[in-house]
């Protein structure tokens, strides 16, 4: 354990790079190198044009990680608000400005690059809330008026998000959002009157979903009543699943995904891909690896002194564990269709990003886990 | 549990609250609260990890459910895609010959990590599918990849000469491909399928969105044709054998497209189009449109290839559309057959004038005007009975409104946004109003069938198929006595066929162009029905700019292009659509109806 908080002496950099948990460092390179076998499969043994892109990606994001993770928590605690803000104008803008991709307008134009605010989002989301609670006493989370608060934190963003539309974000926004709230002991009955309003509410819901989400419903319930059109994807992805049974096909002898009977193998669909080529125990082994990872942001968890950097390290947690729980439940057909990627496996720029960023603030809770801050609430920091 | 409070006692060394009290001493009062905020989150991370550890080993033993139950279960659903992807029911005409069917191919490509030496194995494929570029091949070959087509849809022949080169690592992939023996003749109709073998256009679209419909329960139903639910007896033209049945005659189709390719070359005309349609059931005999693209091969003609002129395209038609400002007038009683109207002087309203082609200087009777296609006379005539009268005849004779055929190339007439008298009198000669060649056929249908609306359609029907009545049975006949008179006696004599009396109307419009109407450009047509003395098909040709030749001493007018093609149309289909041809010396369509049926006429 480290003394730094005992003898008052400020860590030095050389102190945070030994803190740093360098297995965890490579527990995600692992899960990485799967998402580079396979996009290098999918392109027919090739580098170009997704695999070399996402190494060069997954480089940045680890420095990211690392010069996220240096800088003191506490200088993140003070930042999330701040963060919460610009994030939450981004969202708001890309409604007025963004352009649409795909259908859906998401993203913002930089100049430089495009923006995802809702990506983003992702991260301040969890930032702003573990602020919020780190300032509060345990009586004070469950009273109404201290609900409503975090309740619009979360509530403002989804509403954007799904005005954008993009179902799988916001899911993943309120789940998180909610998880968080859990963890910092807001009584059950709360979580009870969601699920209950939830539960009234989906006959509202329903009416406004888009056409292509209700399809999306449908077919989730009845993959074979349109194999061609709308159940095509979930058909194809567990014919896949299924034919790659135990040890897999072989690496870059899937035939689903390299016949093109695959939609979208390279991104949503790609743990499809690694259980057809790699078989179940390639996809048990990812899925462990994926299970480390998150038992260790829980071991942060509980190692953290500082109430903010334990929100943090189960946000974080939350963020991982829905992603990959969503996309997994969705190739195999436990799931309806939302556009939910693989995290550190599915081709795609922002995602990978944030998640580095995500796991950046993780091991900043992580190395900083022995500072005491004091618990006090702060309407800008 | 037990570790835990020691581990809260050890965080609160006199050191660790000595530090506290020096940088913010007010924490000490909740210092309590505080440790119980942090059992409770300990617990709340506990229940967490049990939640993710949970929902973890759902999705791993749905995997291992999926990976070892393998595709056993899902064999069936990939069957039945794959059953589904590939096969397409056989398109046959009313007679049952057959205008597409699927036959099967094979297709080759390569899994080049078993090449062995991509220089000779491509100069040696090169060498019996010459149609292959041999550096491209060769690239294909080198790539160390497992899958790259090199040829779709292979002949028997080229597929056996493959084969016997032995190259390792090329494979054949049954396929399905679509064909239509006969070729480019019926292409408008049939439309065409991509390399999925999906429809894309025409019937086959039809076809593929018609099944979308059958599969999807309960929201729509699967009729295909609004009149049938009407008529009763008409069936939908899917046959319990799978094959699809059109109302189409391949010999008429073939003949229509005939004749309209050899007055194109004629003509020089830019485009043609034809259409017959069976007036009492709504049928579709034959329906072209030039040029026109083979189905076979649709990648090799462009664009204008593909324009389906008589369903998609909206043309001002011109003169033929008096037809239904004479039905609307008589029919209304605003005009009676032995009216007379002034016809002297150019009419002038506004900044218009509406003169005549064809322009005789008088008071003219309606036949007369029906007959020298007088402009002035109609323009009265609609004026009589009055723009609402005018433009709700028009609209019950569908004219104001999409076709709805089966086929998927429909265009919207363009109407006229502000009605004015204008409108109404321009729309009376044909001008104004935009509509698709094949509302003309349906229209005039419905004029000369004893006033029935039909609906046109291009599966068979098993009889006829008539709608609601719009149009008294007197101006029918009315009107199928105006009809022969223009034949006999005014612009159409050389559409008339010895021994099949053809009635009919011509029309020449002058393209709208930039700036007006342009003097040289015109749209010829002829909208006639046959056998004149009991008329069953009506039948509409029309040219796109055509020229004058010698032989029509200058003229590029309807009755000099689109009427003798009518008559050479006409000589060749009555005879296979079964119409018994008539003396020539009966004139009166009335009286030889009555002599056919009573059986004095024959040959």
């Amino acid at each position: 354990m480290s003394l730094m908080p005992m003898t008052g002496r400020p860590m030095r950099l050389r102190d945070k790079f030994f803190e740093f948990n360098w297995g965890f460092l490579f527990l995600l390179t692992s899960i990485a190198c799967f998402g580079f076998a396979m996009l290098y499969s999918v392109a027919d043994g090739g580098f170009a044009p997704w695999a070399i892109k996402q190494m060069i990606r997954y480089g940045i994001g680890v420095g990211v990680m690392i010069a996220v993770a240096m800088i003191d928590i506490r200088i993140w605690m003070r930042l999330s608000y701040p963060i919460y803000a610009i994030a939450f104008v981004m969202l708001v803008a890309v409604d007025v400005v963004g352009f649409k991709g795909m259908g859906a307008q998401r993203w913002l134009n930089l100049g430089l690059f495009q923006l995802q605010p809702s990506e983003v989002m992702k991260i301040a989301l969890i930032m702003a809330l573990a602020r919020y609670y780190h300032g509060l006493t345990l009586e004070q989370v469950s009273r109404p008026l201290y609900v409503l608060i975090p309740a619009l934190i979360i509530l403002l963003p989804v509403g954007l998000v799904v005005a954008q539309p993009d179902l799988g974000t916001a899911i993943l926004l309120s789940a998180a959002g909610g998880a968080l709230m859990m963890t910092a002991g807001l009584a059950w009955r709360y979580f009870i009157a969601a699920g209950a309003m939830g539960l009234a509410a989906i006959p509202v819901g329903w009416e406004l979903l888009h056409d292509y989400q209700r399809q999306r419903v449908f077919t989730f319930l009845d993959p074979t009543r349109d194999p061609l059109g709308a159940g095509y994807h979930i058909l194809q992805s567990k014919i896949a699943l299924g034919s790659g049974g135990l040890a897999g096909k072989g690496f870059m002898e899937g035939t689903q995904a390299h016949l093109n009977f695959l939609p979208e193998k390279h991104t949503d669909f790609i743990f499809t891909m690694l259980g057809e080529e790699l078989g179940l125990f390639g996809g048990i082994t990812l899925l462990a690896l994926y299970f480390m990872a998150l038992m260790f942001a829980l071991h942060v968890a509980r190692q953290c002194r500082n109430h903010y950097g334990r929100l943090i390290a189960i946000g974080v947690c939350a963020a991982l564990f829905l992603y990959v729980f969503i996309n997994c439940a969705m190739v195999m057909g436990l799931l309806p269709v939302v556009g939910v990627p693989l995290p550190l496996v599915s081709y795609g720029g922002t995602a990978m990003l944030s998640l580095m960023f995500a796991f950046g603030l993780l091991m900043s809770a992580y190395i900083h886990r022995n500072v005491e801050i004091p618990r006090t609430p702060s309407l800008l920091w | 549990m037990a570790r835990k409070p020691k581990a809260h006692a050890a965080s609160h060394t006199p050191l660790v609250l000595g530090h506290d009290i020096i940088s913010k001493p007010q924490t000490i009062r909740v210092d309590g609260v505080r440790a119980a905020g942090l059992e409770a989150s300990r617990r709340r991370i506990n229940f967490t990890t049990i939640v993710v550890a949970g929902l973890f080993f759902i999705v791993g033993v749905r995997l291992i459910e999926l990976a070892v139950r393998g595709s056993g279960d899902d064999s069936r659903i990939a069957a039945a895609s794959i059953n589904q992807a590939i096969h397409r029911p056989d398109i046959v005409d009313r007679n049952g010959e057959v205008m597409a069917t699927d036959i099967v191919t094979a297709s080759l490509f390569v899994d080049a990590r078993y090449v062995i030496d991509p220089q000779e194995a491509a100069h040696e494929l090169v060498g019996v599918l010459p149609d292959l570029n041999e550096a491209d091949v060769e690239k294909k070959f080198a790539s160390g990849r497992p899958f790259i087509w090199l040829k779709r849809d292979l002949t028997p022949r080229q597929q056996y000469a493959v084969h016997n080169l032995g190259i390792p690592g090329l494979e054949f992939q049954r396929e399905q491909k679509r064909v239509y023996p006969n070729g480019a003749a019926a292409s408008m109709i049939l439309g065409m399928v991509d390399i999925d073998n999906k429809g894309t256009a025409g019937m086959e679209r039809y076809i593929d969105r018609t099944g979308d419909l059958l599969n999807k329960p309960g929201d729509l139903t699967a009729t295909p044709v609004s009149m049938e639910g009407e008529s009763g007896n008409a069936s939908s033209g899917i046959r319990d054998s799978g094959a699809v049945m059109l109302s189409i005659d391949v010999r008429v189709q073939y003949v229509l497209r005939d004749e309209l390719e050899k007055g194109v070359e004629e003509f020089h005309a830019k485009a043609a189009g034809g259409m017959v349609m069976d007036m009492y059931t709504g049928e579709v005999l034959g329906m072209v449109s030039l040029p026109d693209f083979d189905p076979n091969n649709p990648n090799l003609s462009d664009d204008n290839a593909h324009f389906n002129r008589m369903t998609l395209g909206v043309y001002e038609m011109g003169s033929v559309m008096k037809t239904f400002t004479f039905a609307a007038a008589l029919d209304s009683g605003a005009v009676k057959i032995n009216n007379s109207f002034d016809a002297t002087h150019a009419l002038k309203v506004s900044r218009f004038t509406i003169s005549d082609f064809h322009a005789e200087r008088r008071w003219l009777t309606v036949p007369e005007i029906y007959m020298y296609s007088s402009n002035i006379g109609s323009a009265r005539m609609a004026l009589a009975m009055g723009r609402q009268e005018h433009q709700l005849y028009l609209r019950k004779m569908g004219l104001l409104s999409r076709p709805r055929s089966e086929l998927p190339e429909e265009g919207d007439p363009l109407v006229p946004a502000n009605w004015t008298d204008l409108s109404t009198m321009t729309i009376a000669f044909g001008h104004g109003l935009s509509v698709a060649p094949i509302q003309v056929v349906q229209a005039t249908c419905a004029v000369l069938n004893g006033g029935f609306r039909i609906q046109p359609t291009f599966l068979r029907r098993s009889g006829p198929a008539l709608g609601e009545r719009i149009l008294s049975a007197q101006t029918s006949n009315e009107m199928r006595e105006l009809m022969r008179l223009v034949v006999t006696n005014g612009t159409g004599k050389k559409a008339d066929v010895p021994g099949y009396p053809v009635m009919g109307k011509t029309g020449t419009a002058e393209k709208a162009g930039k700036g007006g109407y342009a003097k040289k450009k015109l749209l010829t047509s002829f909208l006639s029905a046959f056998p004149a003395n009991d008329p069953r098909y009506v039948l509409l040709v029309m040219f796109d700019e055509p020229n004058p030749t010698p032989t029509t001493y200058g003229y590029a007018t309807a009755g000099w292009n689109a009427a003798p093609v009518t008559s050479k149309v006409v000589q060749r289909i009555a005879p296979l659509l079964g119409v018994r041809p008539v003396d020539q010396m009966m004139e009166n369509p009335l009286i030889e109806a009555k002599l056919v049926t009573n059986g004095g006429a024959g040959d």
